[in-house]
């Protein structure tokens, strides 16, 4: 393609700067909406994976293999002999995408708060390490978190509380298979009440120090079931997960599990959401296919004579081909600068300030077990953003297919005798 | 939501409370007219059944988390049954207390009595090497089964008769079958057998060590083997047991019951 | 070509609306048919305190079937299930579980539940003299390692209704029966499928020692979610007298209507975004048409016509031409709704390998488009097409001659 064909393609569009202008604008602002749609989709998704994931589970889980999913209490990491905490986490935390790791001890028992008692889940967390890993103790409407070196203080949830009928400061006694096969019990004190929004968690999860709950399961200090994660970029997950993995093999076998493989609901609604977000630009591309096949159909015909008489002069059918699809993609370069000059504000906007839908929902809404808030954050997408540009250009492309096609084949004698 | 599953020493304790469960005595074998099988069976069921008892029991269980070893008491006064933990130290002074099917445990460490909701009474069982079967209810041995004497001869250098029990259609069981041996000589159980639908057994229980207590010869050695975890089982050793004593009422219960 | 996007951007405008209302409603009707369903009767106080020995009596439960059969309700009503809830502990050769006992009659459930369509294995229950079926889920037919035919035994503890003189709090004794597992199901709910059992609801009454035929509560899927109100206050007010509680699914499952609510605000922007991106392709054809034009205007009023009469006839022509388009855009989006409608679009096509193996929400999304939907999008799109045309139109009536005719 010569330089002079690319510049005679571009003098042409803008020969009908009106019509060019107009169709210029309308495939600008698509592509703006497209951005926006994006981002916002990207925000949307985000926001879920994050809420999903620092209220209690977190981003990565390393546990024993074999640990996963009946939970045994012997299957602590590094076997019944335990392991080098401290030393695991160092290298967890030692590479450079991950933000924080803490470990954890679970159990389940039951709890009693005379004269009523409950099945319930315990978690065994360190006050000082977890909240850098999970939101839970943000969640907390009663009373305090828990604290480091006050081992009989529990923290649970509000649905808990109130179906057991239980108040800051009551006597709880926990009742707990231990790992020796004896009855581990003992007596501790309600400091803290949390609403989390998640049923299953305000209903049966009781927090407690790491090594409160050892204690009570006769676990030695070195035996915990787990490390919790949380990442700088959650879409990392999955490949932060299987490194960790393969590191922390090298000295006791584990298995890492990112977000995905705990909570594939989740997942699912990920994927789904990048589903639509697909949907949508299809649809706007459809729209563009008709645009810009109107456009250059006009533009080839008004030009009849014109290219009839190139051709008479000897242009190939071929040059004129390439002369109308580079109309066609100059025009579609244009529209996509000029689009995503407008999008930059609205992505700016979006990111920094966010979309409140306080009127359309009200308070905090729980959605595929994540609760998700009614001021919607954007966030960068720029693979989606490159997806959609490439996609338009090749729309435009497409779209000049037939009217290049038809100029090709005017047959020079006749389109110069066209008015 | 979470289950909870209890180890296999809970479950023994509350194999104790069948076996010593009284109350029940053969009121309904005497109803039924009953051939000599039935009744043999029907006393085999009932061989640690009676108003009431007392036994000193030990209890090993084997798995895969090791040994343990515990020593008990149990009292038993018609539904009213009551087991107190002797050895191990750390164990010493449980106590768990139920009266039908109410549960309490009273728990020395934390000096507290704790209710056992019935959901969760129910639910506790699971997990272990018993069924519901073997723990709350009476086994109707005879009434949920039709029985036939499937061996008469000699195993082991013992004269033994072989029972094979199979579920009546509408009884509330969830064996194939059970296969029961006996002692030609005295009637005392030496195996039982328990088998799914497809005929495969599930677990056995060994009975040994005959002794006379309290009156009556009974097997003093039970162990319970589950068909699918080799290694693995449950021994209960009666050390004492006396039947038809008085026992006063104070005795079931716990303190700090709330 | 104007003709073909006024008509195309109609026909996607209805289409995503409708594919859009549809998985809402679909939302909501999954999210009521794994509960209580659109509108739950249930005793006083059940909502509150989930206490199983609050029962319905079975008079009521006549009293709501006998008023639904009347005209007005029998339209709006889908399925009308009454449910014993109960816990008990279910038990195989191999091992014990805890569960929730759900009694039903099976013909009934199947109009409300969604549980009897997703059956794995065996069949759902059916309503024939067979008392002991039980159907249950996957997870929890592993864990006690059954298969259809095999032999579960359900303990309970008989129900001591609130208004019998009771015996002190240890209740009474467990109460067994013999089940045989007839099917097995998956939600993808692991709340449902390692804890939920369903069986006949006579065979609950006995094993619960309810002699009169008391129910939890009756469960009702309406045709549309949007009746729910209706229904609920027409109960309510039959049911005046009675110490019962008529709930829509708003007020049983709020956690759902919270859902929904994010839904609605997600398909409203949706629709506003295809609504703009439809709207931009229209204008921009159209616009472009009628600016082309100019030396065709130009010549008209050469010859003679005034500058009102050319502003008319753009005016005409643009109407019958966004008539006819309209009408083909309403046909072809008309009958590609219909068709996912009646067959859905199945998702699994569209995402391919995206979607996990164990979804929760049904894959297949059925249109539902509402005649106020249709009236206000062809409207919008008339109404855009007709505007935008309007300046040009009186532009180009009042251009100069010299200036049009210097187009060529």
């Amino acid at each position: 393609m010569s330089g002079r064909l690319l510049q005679l393609a571009w003098r042409n569009l803008w020969r009908n700067r009106r019509r060019t202008l107009i169709t210029m604008t309308a495939i600008a602002f698509g592509y703006a909406m497209l951005l926006f749609v994006a981002c916002l989709m990207a925000g949307l998704r985000w926001q879920m994976i994050e809420n999903g994931t620092s209220l209690v589970m977190s981003q990565i889980q390393v546990h024993a293999p074999g640990y996963y999913p009946d939970h045994s209490i012997q299957k602590t990491l590094g076997g019944r002999k335990g392991t080098d905490v401290q030393a695991m986490l160092a290298v967890v935390a030692s590479d450079r995408r991950v933000y924080a790791a803490t470990p954890r001890v679970y159990g389940y028992g039951l709890l009693s708060a005379a004269p009523r008692s409950a099945g319930v889940e315990l978690m065994g967390v360190v006050p000082t390490q977890h909240p850098k890993v999970t939101i839970l103790n943000s969640e907390i409407t009663q009373g305090k978190y828990l604290t480091a070196g006050v081992p009989k203080d529990v923290v649970l949830g509000d649905k808990l509380a109130s179906t057991i009928g239980m108040r800051l400061g009551s006597e709880v006694v926990l009742l707990t298979p231990a790992a020796d096969g004896s009855m581990g019990n003992d007596v501790y004190t309600l400091v803290g009440i949390f609403h989390t929004g998640l049923d299953t968690v305000d209903r049966s999860l009781v927090l407690m120090t790491l090594p409160a709950l050892q204690d009570l399961l006769h676990l030695a200090p070195a035996r915990i079931h787990e490390i919790g994660i949380k990442l700088n970029d959650i879409t990392a997950a999955t490949t932060v997960a299987a490194t960790l993995g393969s590191q922390l093999s090298k000295t006791v076998p584990v298995r890492a599990m990112a977000w995905p493989e705990l909570a594939p609901e989740l997942a699912g609604y990920v994927q789904f959401n990048r589903g639509i977000t697909f949907v949508l630009f299809s649809i706007f591309f459809l729209m563009a296919v008709i645009g810009v096949m109107n456009t250059m159909l006009m533009a080839v015909f008004e030009r009849t004579r014109e290219l009839g008489m190139l051709m008479a002069l000897g242009m190939r059918p071929a040059q004129v081909i390439m002369l109308i699809m580079a109309e066609a993609a100059g025009l579609a370069v244009a529209s996509l600068l000029v689009g995503a000059a407008l999008g930059v504000p609205i992505l700016w906007y979006l990111q920094v300030h966010g979309l409140n839908l306080g009127g359309a929902a009200g308070g905090v809404i729980s959605l595929a077990g994540v609760v998700v808030g009614h001021l919607w954050y954007g966030r960068q997408d720029f693979l989606a953003y490159s997806e959609a540009a490439i996609g338009l250009a090749i729309t435009a492309l497409v779209s000049a297919l037939y009217p290049a096609w038809r100029a090709a084949h005017f047959r020079p004698t006749e389109a110069i005798r066209k008015v | 939501m979470t289950i909870i599953a209890w180890n296999y020493r809970t479950a023994a304790f509350l194999l104790g409370f069948a076996l010593l469960g009284g109350g029940h005595v053969a009121r309904a074998a005497d109803a039924v007219k009953t051939q000599p099988v039935r009744m043999t069976v029907d006393r085999v069921a009932h061989l640690f059944s009676s108003k009431s008892s007392i036994a000193t029991v030990k209890m090993q269980i084997v798995n895969e988390d090791g040994q343990r070893d515990i020593a008990m008491k149990i009292w038993s006064l018609g539904d009213k049954t009551i087991v107190r933990i002797i050895s191990p130290q750390d164990e010493a002074g449980v106590a768990i207390l139920k009266v039908g099917s109410d549960i309490r445990y009273y728990l020395p460490k934390s000096n507290r009595t704790v209710k056992i909701p019935a959901s969760m009474a129910m639910t506790s069982w699971m997990g272990s090497d018993f069924t519901i079967d073997d723990l709350v209810k009476e086994t109707f041995l005879v009434r949920d089964y039709s029985i036939t004497t499937s061996f008469e001869g000699q195993r082991g250098g013992i004269a033994v008769y072989e029972y094979t029990l199979t579920p009546k259609p509408e009884a509330a069981v969830v064996w194939g079958k059970i296969v029961l041996q006996i002692r030609q000589a005295d009637a005392v159980p030496t195996w039982q057998g328990f088998y799914d639908e497809d005929g495969k057994l599930v677990r056995q229980l060994t009975f040994s060590d005959f002794k006379t207590m309290g009156g009556r010869l009974i097997p003093t050695r039970l162990v319970m083997q589950p068909a699918d975890k080799a290694g693995e089982h449950t021994t209960i050793d009666y050390q004492d047991v006396v039947f038809d004593v008085p026992i006063s009422e104070e005795t079931f219960s716990l303190p700090n019951q709330k | 070509m104007t003709a073909l996007a006024l008509g195309l951007g109609l026909a996607l405008l209805l289409v995503s609306l409708g594919l859009l209302d549809g998985g809402h409603e679909q939302t909501i009707a999954d999210g009521v048919r794994f509960g209580p369903g659109h509108v739950v009767i249930q005793a006083k106080g059940y909502q509150d305190t989930n206490s199983d020995e609050l029962l319905l009596p079975a008079r009521i439960v006549s009293t709501i079937t006998d008023f639904l059969q009347t005209p007005n309700m029998k339209r709006l009503v889908r399925g009308v299930s009454p449910r014993l809830l109960a816990t008990g502990l279910l038990s195989s050769s191999a091992n014990s579980s805890g569960v929730r006992i759900m009694g039903v009659i099976p013909l009934h459930e199947r109009a409300v539940s969604l549980i009897p369509q997703r059956m794995i294995a065996g069949t759902y229950l059916t309503n024939d003299n067979n008392l002991t079926g039980v159907v249950l889920g996957d997870d929890l037919a592993r864990k006690l390692e059954v298969k259809i035919g095999s032999k579960v035994v359900l303990m309970t503890q008989a129900l001591v209704p609130p208004n019998t003189a009771g015996k002190d709090g240890s209740g009474d004794e467990m109460e067994s029966t013999l089940l045989r597992v007839n099917g097995i199901f998956r939600t993808g709910l692991q709340a449902v499928d390692a804890n939920i059992i369903q069986v006949q609801l006579p065979a609950a009454q006995t094993l619960l020692g309810i002699a009169d035929g008391q129910v939890t509560l009756v469960a009702l899927l309406l045709d549309r979610e949007g009746d729910s109100p209706l229904v609920a206050r027409a109960l309510r007010k039959q049911l005046a007298a009675d110490p019962v509680e008529v709930l829509t699914w708003r007020q049983s499952i709020p956690m759902l209507a919270q859902i929904l609510e994010l839904d609605h605000a997600f398909n409203y922007i949706m629709n506003g975004v295809i609504l703009a991106m439809v709207g931009l392709g229209i204008l921009n054809t159209i616009l472009m048409r009628v600016l082309e034009r100019r030396y065709e205007f130009g010549v008209c009023k050469a010859v003679g016509l005034r500058p009102g009469q050319l502003a008319i006839m753009i005016i005409g022509e643009s109407l019958a031409l966004t008539s006819i388009s309209l009408l083909l855009g309403l046909a072809l989006g008309l009958s590609i709704e219909h068709y996912f409608a009646s067959s859905g679009l199945d998702l699994r096509l569209l995402f391919r390998a995206g979607l996990p193996p164990a979804l929760v929400f049904d894959p297949i999304l059925y249109s539902r488009l509402s005649l106020n939907r249709i009236i206000w999008s062809v409207g919008i799109v008339f109404m855009m097409a007709t505007v935008i045309s309007f300046y040009p139109a009186f532009k180009a009536a009042r251009t100069e001659l010299p200036d049009a005719l210097k187009v060529l």
